[in-house]
């Protein structure tokens, strides 16, 4: 199996499924000729042209509030959102329209739509282009929302997505566009709501979203070397949320660490942590749930500042040892 | 060697202590684990045992006084030891107290945290509880090692390992049926846990009370078992209309009365009736030997009475050739005497025939085991009023059950029926007993 870059795998995703269904399209800022902020869409432009690659004015709302009239009409637009942090402004019509429109037109209307962007810190983008806050938008009902952390599951997720009859929010990290992974050739889907172990362990499992997901497992790889047997599971969809995997996992190792890269307060985490204490997990936790995430401050512009803003993995190795004191 | 006891340190909190009272004055011997001095600390007055034996030979701190803790309240030692320079001693100890009860303190901590963290409750893991509930192990008796004296599924494991015990898979299988607990079985270490033993467990198990087989419940015990195995029981059982029996009772009680001063009862009648019926039948009337039956002469017909703890049959002789009035007398003497364990062996040896009662206690019928070496046995019923058959007319009649136990050696079927249907004619037709 061929390795690809993240962004090679997502670009892939959106590409087959440009060729598999005419009704798919992309509109975002800079998106065409440009290729996208981050070089997603390179290559599309060229072979789609302008009625499948649509470049916008710098309008967040207008963006969104294509999208979802598009796909209201039958479209299945893609929308990209250079920043996450502007989804603030795509906000109105993601939420109180596209959110809604499915539900309020009692299921006759649909809402296929993929609202896509690259979120995290780590760039020294400073505070307005580093903002992670997938969970803000997993609380809206009417949305779902991915963050696939390696270039198969972006590749399968981003699928899934463009074929989901419901808006579905896509959030990428910017540090995970250039990371390797095997990437299998030809059409292929990962579910929403589904999470997956990335590791098996027994003595502790980790559960991570996104960019956290690698981190995790780089830490798993130390901590393998001290005789700590880490499971690495990465939660993939906050809505739908997968407990039940996690509380598999969870009945098994008895110690659990949350990692995330929002930040902690009403973090996604916080629903995970009592998702387990409100399980049948519950009885096989063998320690107090641990969770590490992002501080509650602006992201710094100072790089050494912006590291220390959200878990790094040594960060991770000394969490998983108090969990395991 | 003089140990110097110091205030210990009773709770976290506690900095010092006051002694409230010794229990022990100078001089007196202590046992060490002996409560020997009340403390009260910042909450609460502890009792104290003494962490070492021989003589309370000082006492330094005085009822009332506080001192820090660590600081020596007591010296105990052996009756002619020399006590140590306490000024001295307590210079030295100082720094090596100082070290030690810094040791002492984070263990104490520790615990203490993990037990008074929440008065009563025990900090453990949901996991060590799940465990510990799934085994049956009490929390309290784990060692906590999590962070905080928190007790983790670890501890737990740990300590069924500690506590494992190793046991035959014979033993396990009991110990399972019979909801034994093997840790409860004490065993030296490494050795296994048998069959035998919890076969002995399980029969301690089910004793409330121990009596011992001798004396009267020796005999009773003997004398039943060997009946039983030497005598081929046959059972054979009839009802008797008792109406007439209770109106020659009702017409004779005060005749006896006057007579003999004792009230006429229904076993007196029996023993009446069933020597008459004897009489007509001497086969009944013997005792069994390899050689031969012995056909007996006197009628001598033992009653069975029960007492507080066994049973004895007090004998009235020649039964036959006695009145009713007698027969009473005799027969109320007699139970009185085995009551207040007055009986002479003349008055329980001799007999030839048993009748026992159980009507006063509702039995309605029974099957009694031959008192050896006689050849039969009356058991006696209630006396119930019940619907019968009298002339093709329902009736209600009191009704009495006699079952008779013969011994088949010597009796046959047809003989023991034949007693028992003439004894049958004498009660329904008592005036029988005058022929």
């Amino acid at each position: 199996m061929a390795e690809k870059l993240y962004i090679e795998a997502l670009r892939e995703g959106l590409r087959e499924e440009m060729i598999r269904d005419e009704n798919v399209f992309i509109i975002g800022e800079d998106v065409g000729l440009y290729g996208g902020a981050f070089g997603v869409t390179k290559g599309l432009f060229e072979e789609f042209g302008e009625n499948r690659i649509i470049d916008t004015p710098i309008s967040e709302a207008a963006i969104a509030g294509a999208a979802v009239g598009a796909a209201l009409c039958g479209m299945r637009p893609v929308a990209e959102i250079m920043f996450f942090d502007f989804f603030t402004i795509a906000m109105d019509q993601l939420v109180n329209q596209g959110a809604k429109n499915r539900y309020m037109f009692g299921g006759k209307a649909k809402v296929p739509m993929v609202i896509r962007g690259p979120m995290g810190c780590g760039t020294g983008a400073a505070a307005q282009h580093s903002q992670s806050f997938p969970s803000v938008l997993a609380h809206f009902p009417g949305l779902k929302l991915v963050m696939p952390a390696t270039p198969y599951d972006v590749k399968g997720l981003i699928k899934s997505a463009i074929r989901d009859d419901n808006p579905v929010v896509f959030a990428e990290h910017k540090l995970l566009y250039w990371t390797k992974g095997e990437v299998p050739e030809g059409d292929y889907t990962v579910p929403i709501g589904k999470a997956d172990v990335k590791r098996q362990g027994k003595d502790i499992t980790i559960v991570a979203g996104s960019i956290m997901v690698p981190r995790s497992l780089e830490a798993a790889q130390k901590l393998e070397e001290e005789g700590i047997d880490v499971e690495v599971m990465d939660i993939r969809s906050l809505k739908p949320l997968d407990l039940q995997t996690v509380v598999s996992s969870v009945k098994k190792t008895g110690r659990v660490l949350i990692v995330e890269d929002d930040p902690i307060s009403y973090g996604w985490g916080a629903e995970v942590a009592a998702g387990i204490v409100g399980s049948e997990a519950f009885d096989y936790l063998d320690a107090p749930v641990k969770r590490l995430a992002g501080l509650d401050i602006p992201i710094p512009y100072n790089p050494n500042l912006e590291k220390h803003a959200v878990p790094q993995v040594p960060n991770i190795i000394d969490a998983v040892k108090e969990v395991l004191r | 060697m003089a140990t110097i006891v110091k205030m210990p340190k009773l709770g976290t909190t506690m900095t010092e202590g006051t002694i409230v009272k010794w229990l022990k004055n100078e001089g007196d011997p202590v046992e060490k684990g002996e409560i020997y001095v009340e403390i009260q600390t910042d909450k609460v007055n502890i009792e104290d045992e003494a962490e070492a034996s021989g003589i309370l030979r000082k006492i330094i701190v005085k009822e009332g006084e506080t001192v820090k803790v660590g600081e020596p309240i007591a010296i105990i030692a052996e009756a002619d030891e020399e006590l140590p320079d306490l000024e001295v001693v307590e210079d030295v100890a100082d720094g090596k107290q100082e070290e030690s009860a810094s040791v002492l303190t984070q263990e104490e901590d520790k615990i203490a945290e993990a037990i008074e963290a929440v008065p009563g409750k025990i900090k453990a893991s949901p996991a060590a509880k799940r465990v510990a509930r799934e085994k049956q192990i009490d929390l309290s008796d784990v060692t906590p090692s999590g962070p905080g004296g928190r007790i983790v599924e670890r501890d737990v494991l740990a300590y069924i390992q500690e506590h494992k015990v190793r046991a035959t898979p014979v033993a396990k299988k009991i110990a399972i049926k019979e909801q034994i607990d093997l840790g409860s079985l004490q065993k030296a270490p490494g050795e296994r846990i048998t069959k035998e033993d919890l076969e002995e467990r399980l029969i301690e198990q089910e004793i409330v009370d121990t009596i011992p087989v001798t004396g009267m419940r020796k005999i009773i015990a003997d004398s039943m078992a060997y009946s039983k195995q030497v005598a081929p029981h046959i059972y054979l059982s009839l009802e008797v209309d008792m109406s007439k029996v209770i109106d020659l009772r009702e017409r004779l009680i005060p005749l006896v009365q006057s007579h003999r001063d004792v009230k006429l009862s229904y076993n007196h009648i029996l023993i009446k009736a069933v020597a008459t019926a004897l009489k007509l039948n001497p086969l009944i009337n013997s005792s069994f030997t390899e050689e031969k039956i012995i056909l007996k002469q006197n009628i001598n017909i033992g009653l069975a009475v029960a007492l507080e703890d066994g049973l004895i049959v007090p004998v009235i002789k020649d039964a036959d050739k006695k009145g009713l009035a007698v027969i009473a007398k005799e027969t109320q003497e007699l139970i009185q005497k085995a009551k207040t364990k007055k009986l002479l062996p003349d008055d329980y040896q001799g007999g030839t025939f048993t009748i026992t009662n159980l009507g006063m206690f509702d039995i309605e019928n029974f099957c009694a085991i031959i008192n050896q070496p006689e050849t039969a046995i009356l058991a006696v019923g209630k006396i119930i009023k019940k619907p019968v058959v009298v002339d093709d007319e329902i009736t209600i009649r009191p009704m009495m059950n006699l079952t008779l136990s013969c011994d088949h050696r010597a009796i046959d079927g047809a003989v023991g029926a034949k007693f028992l249907q003439n004894l049958k004619q004498i009660l329904e037709e008592p005036m029988n007993m005058l022929l």
